[in-house]
Formats: C-alpha cells, sequence, structure tokens
C-alpha cells in the first residue's frame, strides 16, 4: 500500500515496516517472570506492517450455495449497489462469494433471498436503466424505514451483505476507504483545528 | 482431592482476582487462583493485528488458530477479561459512594471516597494510569501518567460541547505512555480490545499474576472450572470443587478462605450454585439478597458524521480508542431524575465500517457518500446509572445447562422510570453536542442496552439488606469473601474496573491482616 503523506501525517513516525521488528527493549520470555507458556527468546514483538493486497482470485467465482441462475441475479445487484467507478466495486471485491457463504449459513437470510429473487428470473434481461428502476422502488421503501414486503425486505438484506463484503475487503477498506490504522506509532501526533 | 491447604483461594483471575491474588502473595499468603480458562500467552495468543478480509467470513476470531481461550461466557483464559477490556480507569467520588444519603434512591455503600483513595493510588502507581489532572470534584485525579492527545474528532466535539457549557477532558487508561519496568508504552495501533500483545495495556496476567509468581507465594490453576464453594457444618467455607475443562474430571483445592471474583454475574451464579444444607438457596444468602440489586449500566448511543471532516483525507487516528470523555454534569444542574450519565466517544476501530449499511440509496452516489463520510464517522456512547429495582435480578436457568451440565446464569433487566429519563436525557444530550459540533446526525439509539455488570451480592452494613460487609467479607460465613462488580450497592455511571482492582487491593490487606492475626 502506498502511502500519501498529507500534511498531518508527515508529523507521524511510523516506525513500523512489513516484518521489522520494533525497538521494544525486552524479549518476550523474561517478560514479566512470566513462567509458561514461553515464546524462544530471540522473538520479540512483531508488528505487521500495512496491510498487504490479498493474492486474487482470478476468473469466474462458483457459488457453493445459490444455484448458478441465482448467482447471477445476486452478482449484477451486488454491481449496481456498489459499482465500478473510478475504484473496484463489489464484483472485483469478491461481495457475491462473501453473500454466498453468508446466506449459505443462515436460515432467516435464505428465506429471504428465495422470496427475493423468486421473481427476479428476468431480472438480467432487463435494461440497465429498468434494473435500477427497480432497485430504486425498493431502495426508497427501505429509506422510509418501510422495509415491508419481499422485494424491499430482500433489498435491505442484499444491500447489508454488500456493504459489509465491501467495506471488509481490502479493495473497500484499504483501496477506496484509505483505512491506515494498525501500524505502529512512536507516538500519538497533536492535532489541531482551525479556531472560530 | 489434594491434601495441602491454602491460605487463600481465589476463583477467578481477572482484573479483581488477579489484582487480589497478587497483592496476597507480595504480603506473604499462601495463594492458589482458580480459573475456568487456560494460560494466555497475551504475545501470541490473540489475531492483535488481523484484518477482516484474511478471514472468509469477515469475522476475526479473538484467539489465533489452535490457540485455546476466550470461546464462551465460561471459557476464559488466565486474566480475565483485563485481557479485553477498553481500560478507561475512573475513580469514583464521595457522590458515587454516598448517593442514597444525597437524594434518598438505592444504597449507600458502607465505605466512602477517604476510605478509597489510598488504594487507587496505589493501584495507579503499580499498573500505571494515564491521565490529566483536570481538578474535578466529581472525578478526582489520581496519580498519572501523561495523557495522550485528543484527535481531531475529539477537538471538534470539544468545541461543540463547549459551545454548550459541557466539559469535555481527556480519557484516563490503564494504558502506559511511558515505558515501565519490562512494559513499553502504548504504541497506538488501535487494537486495544483484541488484546495488547505488547502489555502495554494493563492485564491481570501480565502486571499482576506472572510478577508475583516470583514471591513463591502463588500457584495459578488454570482450566478448573469451579461449580461449587463448599461450607462446613461448622459454617466456614473449606475450599471449592472444580472440573478440569481438559479432562473433564472433577478437582477440587482446600482452603482456609475462599474469595469469589470470577466477574459480577457469573460470581452471583457460583454462590447460587453453592447450595447447602445451611443455605438452601445459596451460599451466604441469609438475607435473600444474593442475585438482587443487579445494576449494569445503561448505554444509548448517537452515530454522527463531523461536517468539518467530511470529504477530508483519511487518516491514522486510531490511537488507543478513545481518547476525550465529558464527565458527568448534570448531577449539579436541575433535572427531573436522580443520578447522572458520562459519555465516552468515539472508541470505534475504523476497520469496522458497519454504519454504512444505514446510508441511504445505492449505487456511484451511495459509494461516494460512504468514502464521504469515513473519515467523519463518530459515536457518543452515553453510559447513565441504574437504581436498584426488584425487576432487574441474576438467578439460574436450570433448563439452560451448559457444556459442563452448570446451568446458566440468567439476567433479568427492567428500567424504571428514573432509568429511562436518564436514557431519554443522556440521549437527547448525545444529540445536542453533536449537532453543536457541526454534525449530520446518522441514528440515535431508541432502547438503552446493558454493559459493565454491577451488582447481585451487594455490600453493606446491614446484614439483612446486603450480602457483604465493609470488607468485601460474606455477612454470614466468616472466611467467604466476594471481590467484584457484584458487590457494588450503586453503579456510579463511571467505568468501573478501577474501582474493583482498588476494592481488590483494599480486601487483600484486610485479609492478609486477619490471616497475619490468625483469625482465620
Amino acid at each position: 500500500m502506498s502511502i500519501e503523506n498529507e500534511g498531518r501525517r508527515e508529523a507521524l513516525k511510523i516506525i513500523g515496516a512489513i516484518g521489522t521488528t520494533c525497538a521494544f527493549p525486552f524479549s518476550a520470555n523474561d517478560l514479566y517472570g512470566q513462567v509458561a507458556p514461553v515464546t524462544p527468546p530471540q522473538q520479540v514483538h512483531q508488528h505487521p506492517g500495512p496491510p498487504q493486497r490479498p493474492i486474487a482470485v482470478p476468473g469466474k467465482v462458483k457459488p457453493g450455495y445459490f444455484s448458478q441462475a441465482d448467482f447471477d441475479v445476486v452478482t449484477r445487484i451486488s454491481d449496481l449497489i456498489i459499482p465500478a467507478t473510478g475504484t473496484p466495486g463489489a464484483v472485483e471485491a469478491g461481495v457475491p462469494a462473501y453473500i454466498d457463504s453468508v446466506v449459505g449459513g443462515n436460515k432467516q437470510l435464505q428465506e429471504i433471498f428465495r422470496t427475493g429473487l423468486a421473481p427476479l428470473g428476468g431480472f438480467l434481461a432487463l435494461t440497465e436503466e429498468q434494473q435500477i428502476a427497480m432497485l430504486t422502488s425498493w431502495s426508497n421503501a427501505v429509506g422510509k424505514g418501510n422495509a415491508k414486503g419481499a422485494g424491499p425486505q430482500f433489498f435491505q438484506a442484499i444491500k447489508n451483505l454488500t456493504a459489509d463484503g465491501y467495506y471488509t475487503s481490502y479493495i473497500g477498506l484499504v483501496e477506496e476507504l484509505k483505512y491506515t490504522g494498525n501500524t505502529v506509532l512512536d507516538h500519538f501526533p497533536e492535532s489541531t483545528i482551525p479556531e472560530h | 482431592m489434594a491434601s495441602k491447604v491454602y491460605d487463600v483461594c481465589v476463583v477467578g483471575s481477572g482484573a479483581s482476582g488477579g489484582t487480589l491474588c497478587a497483592h496476597l502473595a507480595q504480603a506473604g499468603v499462601d495463594v492458589i487462583v482458580v480459573e475456568g480458562g487456560p494460560p494466555v500467552n497475551t504475545r501470541t495468543a490473540f489475531n492483535t493485528h488481523a484484518m477482516p478480509f484474511e478471514f472468509p467470513n469477515r469475522h476475526i476470531p479473538t484467539m489465533k488458530p489452535g490457540k485455546d481461550g476466550f470461546t464462551s461466557e465460561r471459557s476464559r483464559g488466565v486474566g480475565g477479561k483485563s485481557l479485553l477490556w477498553n481500560a478507561v480507569a475512573w475513580r469514583q467520588s464521595h457522590r458515587d459512594f454516598k448517593g442514597r444519603s444525597i437524594d434518598g434512591l438505592g444504597e449507600d455503600w458502607p465505605i466512602d471516597y477517604k476510605d478509597m483513595a489510598p488504594y487507587y493510588d496505589r493501584i495507579e502507581r503499580e499498573v500505571g494510569v494515564c491521565g490529566n489532572l483536570d481538578g474535578l470534584e466529581d472525578l478526582p485525579d489520581g496519580i498519572f501518567l501523561p495523557p495522550v492527545p485528543m484527535k481531531k474528532s475529539d477537538l471538534l466535539i470539544k468545541r461543540g460541547a463547549e459551545k454548550i457549557g459541557v466539559k469535555v477532558i481527556h480519557v484516563r487508561k490503564s494504558t502506559l505512555t511511558r515505558p515501565r519496568g519490562p512494559r513499553p508504552a502504548c504504541h497506538y495501533c488501535g487494537n486495544c480490545m483484541a488484546g495488547c500483545d505488547v502489555a502495554a495495556k494493563y492485564n491481570s496476567a501480565d502486571v499482576h499474576m506472572h510478577p508475583a509468581l516470583k514471591t513463591g507465594k502463588l500457584e495459578i490453576r488454570s482450566n478448573a472450572i469451579v461449580r461449587e464453594v463448599m461450607v462446613s457444618n461448622e459454617n466456614r467455607v473449606t475450599g471449592v470443587k472444580y472440573i478440569d475443562r481438559l479432562t473433564r474430571q472433577e478437582g477440587g483445592v482446600l482452603a482456609r478462605s475462599v474469595v469469589v471474583s470470577c466477574a459480577c454475574v457469573q460470581s452471583v451464579a457460583l454462590l447460587q450454585m453453592s447450595k447447602s444444607r445451611l443455605y438452601p438457596t445459596g451460599l451466604a444468602n441469609s438475607s435473600g439478597h444474593l442475585g438482587k440489586d443487579f445494576i449494569p449500566h445503561f448505554t444509548g448511543g448517537v452515530e454522527l458524521f463531523l461536517h468539518d471532516l467530511m470529504g477530508k483525507p483519511s487518516v491514522n487516528d486510531e490511537g488507543f480508542l478513545d481518547h476525550a470523555y465529558i464527565p458527568s454534569f448534570m448531577h449539579k444542574r436541575k433535572r427531573d431524575y436522580a443520578r447522572s450519565f458520562g459519555m465516552q466517544f468515539n472508541y470505534q476501530n475504523r476497520r469496522s465500517v458497519g454504519w454504512a449499511r444505514a446510508l441511504p440509496g445505492f449505487g456511484k452516489a451511495y459509494k461516494e457518500s460512504v468514502k464521504d463520510r469515513y473519515p467523519a464517522y463518530v459515536v457518543l456512547s452515553p453510559y447513565g446509572e441504574m437504581i436498584p429495582n426488584a425487576g432487574s435480578f441474576v438467578d439460574l436457568d436450570e433448563k439452560n445447562k451448559d457444556e459442563w451440565g452448570l446451568p446458566s446464569a440468567r439476567r433479568t433487566v427492567a428500567y424504571s422510570e428514573n432509568d429511562m429519563k436518564i436514557f431519554r436525557d443522556m440521549s437527547q444530550w448525545a444529540r445536542r453536542i453533536g449537532e453543536a459540533a457541526g454534525a449530520e446526525i446518522l441514528s440515535v439509539s431508541d432502547e438503552p442496552h446493558t454493559n459493565h455488570e454491577l451488582g447481585g451480592a451487594r455490600m453493606g452494613s446491614d446484614p439483612k439488606r446486603s450480602v457483604v460487609n465493609s470488607d468485601c467479607r460474606a455477612h454470614d460465613i466468616q472466611n467467604l469473601y466476594v471481590v467484584d462488580g457484584s458487590v457494588f450497592p450503586s453503579a456510579s455511571e463511571k467505568n468501573p474496573t478501577h474501582t474493583m482492582m482498588a476494592l481488590a487491593a483494599r480486601t487483600a490487606e484486610h485479609l492478609a491482616d486477619r490471616l497475619k492475626r490468625r483469625e482465620i
């Protein structure tokens, strides 16, 4: 991951790097007089560097729970919810496979998806405009706190899973949102705000 | 059953039990601590630095593969919940100990701030607590390491809060901001509650128990799930019976005295399981108050986005989670309820983006709106004080046995009108503070949920209305003690662990003294 230094972050001394041994002044086995369990003495605190992009799994993903036809619809809807823009979207982030695995292990979601997907046999034959119009009507119903009926309930479920899957992926969290934490700082920097 | 008779058997090795057994060992007392979970090497056992995308279901397990530890309520690890706490450390004040004297509700503690102050001092010196000297009457200062600077979002909240007359201070935590002995200072990786793997954050195993092993006076018996405290016909406790977690064999420990310190609800449940001819409804329950007076904190929350940070670059400000705090202020103002609330905020790790579900719409606009709001997300989490009421209690669910065949501890919570008034007011204040700071409000929780379990074996001077006395000793039994959140007669709104540790230090001193005088 590249680290873009904007003003504030330049102040941070990031002393962690991949596989770097941090300069903490103790070895693990004499720490605190601890008796057991014992870590080999040469091993001191290892802190990971910035998160690494997992090796991409190329090619078409095979669903484990959904039928291929349903999975194609799920894939298309997740793509409409978080599309590729300047940055990759839900499909590139592996969200459809995530949804497949979560729904596969959750009876309540299985019911919502079964009911929601049943009338969507022709969804992929619709134009993009028509698809978006369908999602918009469901999304509006959800937005009014009115997720009643199979459509809006299904939309809410697949949107939640798409958001969860995308923003916990490397692409969503690190590339899209620019998550920069989980590193070693030698001090926490002072912050300022503009006075009013 | 082992034939050795220990001076003290402590059940539970968390912040209370861990502090207590270490202090006893340092005082030369022969002590064994019995813990239901396995030993946990804090440097290697936790998934401290893991990212969600390393796991297919995006859920980061607490323990690394093959490492035994935190899986269920009764199987924890040596160090208990102190391994995973957020380390917020307040001293309670006179108001917190003497609520009934002030407003006539609930119960007073039989001790006051002045009784506890020396033990707060001692704990702070021992474990290292960072904080600012704020000079607040209601939140007494202590012996502090330097505080950590506030985050930009904290400063924005502070500026807003001050506009409407609400003070924001630095948080105080049992986390090192300077190295101390073998423990390094915090390095602000933001994983405090995933298990600090350098012990910059206090945990009872690394900071209290392991050093105390050097005395030769402390024995840690792990993987021993205590199912009963034994009592003799002469009305003295004689030790404990346990189930070995690994072999499932029955085991036991004999001791001249027993201290139950296995976390509020579990301590109450253990006493309730320890039925005998003398105590048919649970050990030390002649008052009938065991399990009653359950007063966990209740919390709500306001999720918001600070306008000043929307669309700004994402920065690394995870720090050690929350860096600031809003101490109670309503206790000094006109209001239509008793007691008060304090407000924690900003302790969400930036890896958690669950709020993205709640933003409206979908598509490109939705994706952009999440990205814009990502650096601006803050949660205000007020914590309110519950007054004891008959509808809130702990009992055993005999029908619902755990994997060891032991009945589950069941919590029942009813909110009184006073509790709900606090809840509504603290939610409104959270919204008001957010708005004063220039925020878009995402959500306001509409019902309270509990955290920080307290009460159930309350301390008091009247044996008819309480379970333990001011020394944490059971009124009914000369050599049985209970030391943890369960003995709190009133909850305060302040995070309780620091007070539990000070109580443990105080009880250890008292118990060592009694043993020395051969009273036990």
